[in-house]
């Protein structure tokens, strides 16, 4: 049932031979398919085996869900948008997908737009401490690891540090924040991120509170993920025991060091933000939007955005076509319209051909309206945003 | 179903930047961030965000096409290539010419100049590249031994000043302005040469240089002598890598700085500024485009920039040089693959030598050993004409004229994806399939080679452009020499014979994102990022000064063409607009052409922002809406050259570059009259 916990293990040879951490997730994608539960699975894979490059994958064979074994630190594809665009919402497909947390947080949202039929999704959370992004860490393979990055075979983020394993064996480690500080590591927007475990996805996934690499932590965090882990167990897909008090007392502890760290990243690159006074502020985003290009490039990438004929459109008149930087109402509307729902998934910046600190910009704006609503994004289904639940008499007022 | 992220290179300019298709069952249906490669991280600007839209316009052309009393009917392969086969029989050496591209892909630009050369027995091969770029050839390999870009595009941070001469890099090359941004944000300052206030000017830059137009020598011959009489000169790299510095300082010594301030525009002390700037950088890297080029003194202005960077040093070492920055995707490889009448691929200039290499490569006899006609002495002077992938009928200057010339060729075949201005006057129209409709290499601006994948089929009976050719070949009988099955097959024909791609394989284009960058001289070799690290390509190694007297445009404003006249790109358009103006998303952004016209003028002029202009030239006139805006300044009018509905090449003068015949679309003296 919901809250129960395990530490579990593929039973699956094949499986268990290929994947990390005892296969679970493999093996629970496989059986998913197997048993009908679902007629897809949407996971990531290496393309061409190339580990700097995740892309999505469509599965529908049981025997080729082995391909997606194996985490992928480098790989952040947009795992809603892919849904929500190329597989029309899983309005027709009932479909099992790996999901980070943010990926998690950003299919809920869409959800709740009725962007995204969430009864026909199961959603296996992997836990997550950040994905780094491929170009950058390529070049941080050869110049802070001194290593050929084809020559990486596994890299993995714990307690601070990132360590890499090589073919030949071999592992070498990194202070986390130092390689941060100095431009590599972890997308921006990962650093800042205090959700490490995805408990609104339907099962949560994670070697914390594990003791060796042959075992998963899961958690069970729907009733509907109840009965497909029950199943799971009676057909002897993944055998599993209890786990300890100790692994999980573990298990919180290491999420909250993680919250802790995100936490400090929060209040330093906001407070940069935030010491400015108006002016500079207001110069600030005034040169900062002055790059842009107007690309929709955040737009476009943005899970929370779903018009299908947006109001920042050349064609709808509010913002000039053609012109470059475009009005600074551009910038403004994107803001507003997303920033009461913005799951922290950084996409916007990664797309941002002017590299503009959106993700922070409207990430910090999120962390305050947060406290004002009382309203977590992404956590839960039935709570509406809170542009969504401004009574009609607040609006009529406002407009008058 | 099948749904599937398929990698490629964006296929608009020389960038190339990565992105994912979303390829569901045959059709492409979206494209996604490709965030490992290195040009892009993911991000593509407003033309790579909407790359794959023109593919599915409905008017791609689909089937070969045959004019018959006067209309266009349908034919097929046989047919048409009988026909054509047929013609060229007739033509002679002389009077056949053949116009490639700079969208063709390497594999296409070798076939057909092998075509032309082999089969035809002429030189009179070219692309159009010959009209914005050549003038980087005739200046810089006599300077540096290259014409080439000289440093990578990520090295390019690495520079702590930047000398942006004549491109609007914010709008034509953002990508590129990224890097330039990133730099900015560690300290580099941007100079910046160009007569509008465009975006670039207004946000990138930081010592803004607007001078007036074609009057890049005078400006840089004025700095050079600032250099001087400041000492700021490098004086041991002048020493060490260059020659004929002495008659430089003796020519610079009579340049009248005040007459600069004149000539210019600019106040002097801007140029004090801008001089001791660049001179007193430790890495600085000139990027310059169409604003120097295209003038008929375009290879004097290469020439003065050349001289600028060898003066300060800033030359031959990561991130500096100087860098022409061609606009297309395949602008690099066109050239490399011999599509110019002067020089065989590799850059082997035409003459007994170069013909007997390639004769042996080749095994054929009697290749031609004379220069051919360049790209717009061919369209007057040839009878016979082929033209892929391109159109000078919205390129070339003064193309009413070009009209009356073309309407009196024998024969005129065009083969490309969509009707254009030049199919309406052709015989024959073959169908080419495009980017991802077929495998093939390209090279992108800093001589990066790198492979796009055929992930979809072409549409109707359209063929890659490689094909055609190999089947005309295969009529004139010369099917043993085209007797290739795939694009795999040319490539290796092409490494075979030119030496700075022999090591880069399909193999290994596949495994490695983001390309090589040629010289690769072996399998094993890394690629070469930057060029002229230990010495110049010159036969002596070391950098030629070439000193450079300024001349004024060739046309001028007067009483009756009052204003000047100068033409360009927009970041919503591109080139001739056979791409763009098919895809929606950039239509709604600018779905027409427009003149760009000073409040001060509109005002003398009684003209309002919408209101529709005659633009009136000494060759001809266009009608166009006015944007009234500061981007120009007072007495100047820029028309960009994207709309065939007001064709800005109507208007420019066919003045020609005397060693790179490169045209002067950038200066012609015109007027402006509310239509009535």
């Amino acid at each position: 049932m919901k809250g129960d916990m395990y530490i579990a293990h593929s039973t699956d040879k094949e499986i268990l031979e290929k994947a990390e951490y005892g296969g679970v997730v493999t093996s629970l994608l496989k059986f998913a398919l197997e048993s009908g539960k679902v007629d897809a699975v949407l996971a990531v894979k290496a393309r061409d085996g190339n580990r700097y490059d995740g892309v999505p994958v469509l599965i529908t064979k049981p025997e080729e869900v082995i391909e997606t074994t194996g985490a992928l630190h480098c790989a952040s594809p947009n795992i809603a948008r892919f849904l929500k665009e190329y597989l029309d919402g899983a309005s027709d497909l009932k479909i099992a997908v790996t999901v980070k947390p943010c990926d998690a947080k950003a299919i809920i949202e869409l959800a709740k737009r009725t962007q995204i039929d969430l009864n026909n999704l199961l959603l296996i959370g992997l836990n997550c401490t950040g994905t780094l992004p491929p170009a950058k860490a390529t070049t941080m393979m050869k110049v802070e690891f001194e290593v050929d990055p084809n020559d990486v075979v596994a890299e993995d983020i714990e307690d601070n540090k990132l360590t890499i394993r090589l073919k030949d064996g071999t592992e070498k480690e990194k202070n986390l924040t130092e390689l941060e500080e100095r431009g590599y590591g972890r997308r921006e927007n990962c650093r800042r991120c205090e959700t490490n475990i995805p408990v609104m996805a339907d099962i949560t996934c994670g070697k914390w509170g594990t003791t060796d690499n042959n075992t998963t932590f899961i958690e069970v965090c729907s009733e509907r993920a109840s009965d497909f882990i029950t199943a799971a167990i009676e057909t002897g897909k993944i055998k599993v025991e209890q786990p300890s008090s100790d692994a999980i007392e573990t298990r919180s502890k290491k999420d909250e060091a993680a919250i802790e760290l995100a936490r400090q990243w929060q209040e330093k690159d906001f407070a940069s933000l935030k010491e400015m006074s108006s002016d500079e502020r207001q110069n600030y985003w005034s040169e900062q939007f002055s790059r842009c290009i107007k690309c929709y490039g955040c737009r476009d990438a943005c899970p929370i955005c779903y018009c299908k004929h947006c109001y920042l459109e050349a064609d709808r008149g509010l913002v000039t076509g053609g012109e470059v930087p475009p009005d600074i109402i551009f910038p403004m509307v994107r803001s507003f319209h997303v920033m009461d729902s913005c799951v922290n998934c950084g996409q916007c910046q990664d797309a941002c051909t002017m590299e503009l600190p959106l993700s922070r910009l409207i990430f910090m704006l999120n962390r305050e309206l947060v406290s004002i609503f009382n309203y977590e994004p992404g956590m839960d289904v039935e709570q509406l945003p809170p542009l969504k639940t401004v009574p009609n008499q607040e609006l009529s007022r406002s407009s008058a | 179903m099948s749904i599937e992220y398929l990698p490629t290179i964006c296929p608009y300019c020389s960038c190339g930047c990565g992105l994912y298709l979303i390829v569901k069952d045959g059709k492409i249906i979206g494209q996604e961030p490709w965030k490992e490669h290195p040009i892009n991280e993911g991000a593509n600007c407003p033309k790579g965000k909407n790359a794959y839209a023109f593919l599915y316009s409905e008017d791609r052309l689909k089937m070969p096409l045959v004019r018959k009393n006067g209309a266009f009917q349908e034919t097929s392969w046989e047919e048409a290539l009988n026909l054509i086969s047929s013609k060229l029989k007739e033509a002679t050496p002389e009077n056949f010419g053949f116009i490639a591209s700079c969208r063709n892909s390497n594999e296409d630009a070798y076939v057909m100049q092998k075509f032309t050369r082999v089969a035809m027995g002429t030189n009179n091969i070219e692309y159009c590249g010959r009209l914005c770029h050549s003038p980087a050839a005739a200046a810089l390999i006599p300077a540096m031994g290259g014409g080439v870009m000289q440093t990578s595009q990520p090295e390019i941070e690495l520079a702590d000043c930047f000398f942006l001469a004549g491109v609007n890099l914010q709008e034509t090359f953002p990508m590129i302005a990224r890097r330039v941004f990133r730099a900015k944000d560690k300290g580099a300052k941007v100079i910046y040469t160009d007569p509008r206030k465009t975006a670039t000017a207004r946000h990138l830059a930081d010592i803004n240089l607007h001078l007036k137009s074609g009057t890049d020598a005078a400006l840089i011959n004025a700095m050079m002598r600032i250099i001087l009489d400041e000492g700021l000169e490098d004086k041991e790299f002048i020493a060490s890598r260059t020659t004929g510095i002495d008659e430089l300082r003796d020519f610079l010594s009579k340049v009248d700085l005040e007459e600069a301030e004149r000539i210019t525009g600019i106040p002097l002390e801007k140029i004090k500024e801008a001089a001791i700037t660049y001179a007193k950088a430790e890495t600085a890297c000139i990027l310059y485009d169409q604003g120097m080029s295209q003038h008929y003194v375009g290879t004097d202005n290469v020439r003065v920039h050349a001289n600028l960077a060898l003066l300060c040093g800033h030359a031959g070492k990561p991130g500096s040089g100087i860098n022409s920055m061609r606009g297309q995707i395949n602008g690099e490889g066109s050239g490399d693959m011999g599509c110019l009448c002067v020089f065989y691929p590799g850059f082997k200039r035409v003459g007994e030598d170069s013909a007997k290499l390639f004769e042996e490569a080749w095994g054929v006899s009697n290749l031609p050993t004379k220069p051919g006609f360049t790209y717009i002495d061919m369209l007057y002077k040839c009878s016979y004409l082929y033209i892929v992938g391109g159109d000078p009928m919205m390129v070339t200057p003064d193309v009413n004229n070009l009209k009356k010339a073309l309407e009196k060729v024998n024969f005129l075949v065009v083969q490309d994806i969509f009707p254009t201005e030049i199919s309406k006057l052709a015989h024959v129209i073959l169908p080419a399939a495009s980017w991802v409709e077929r495998e093939a290499t390209h090279t992108w601006i800093d001589r990066r080679v790198q492979k796009i994948d055929k992930l979809i089929d072409p549409p109707g009976e359209a063929k890659p452009d490689w094909w055609i050719i190999c089947q005309l070949a295969e009529k004139l009988g010369y099917k043993d020499k085209f007797n290739f099955t795939s694009s795999g097959e040319i490539f290796e024909e092409i490494r075979s014979c030119i030496p700075p791609y022999k090591g880069i394989t399909y193999e290994r284009l596949k495994k490695t994102v983001g390309g090589i960058h040629w010289p690769c001289p072996s399998e094993d070799h890394p690629g070469t990022p930057s060029m002229f690290l230990q010495k110049f390509n010159t036969p002596d190694g070391l950098g030629h000064f070439q000193a450079v007297e300024f001349k004024p445009p060739a046309e001028l404003p007067d009483d009756e063409y009052p204003y000047v006249l100068t033409t360009g790109r927009s970041i919503f358009h591109y080139h001739t607009g056979a791409m763009t103006r098919r895809t929606p998303k950039l239509v709604d952004e600018v779905r027409r052409g427009f003149v760009e016209v000073n409040p001060e003028d509109a005002t003398k002029a009684g003209v309002k922002d919408k209101d529709i202009v005659t633009l009136e030239t000494r060759r001809g006139s266009i009608e166009v809406e006015v944007k009234v805006t500061d981007e120009v300044p007072p007495g100047l009018l820029f028309v960009p050259f994207h709309f065939a509905d007001s064709c800005a090449n109507v208007l420019t003068i066919p003045v020609l570059d005397p060693s790179a015949k490169c045209a002067e679309t950038k200066v012609c003296a015109v007027k402006m009259e509310v239509k009535q």
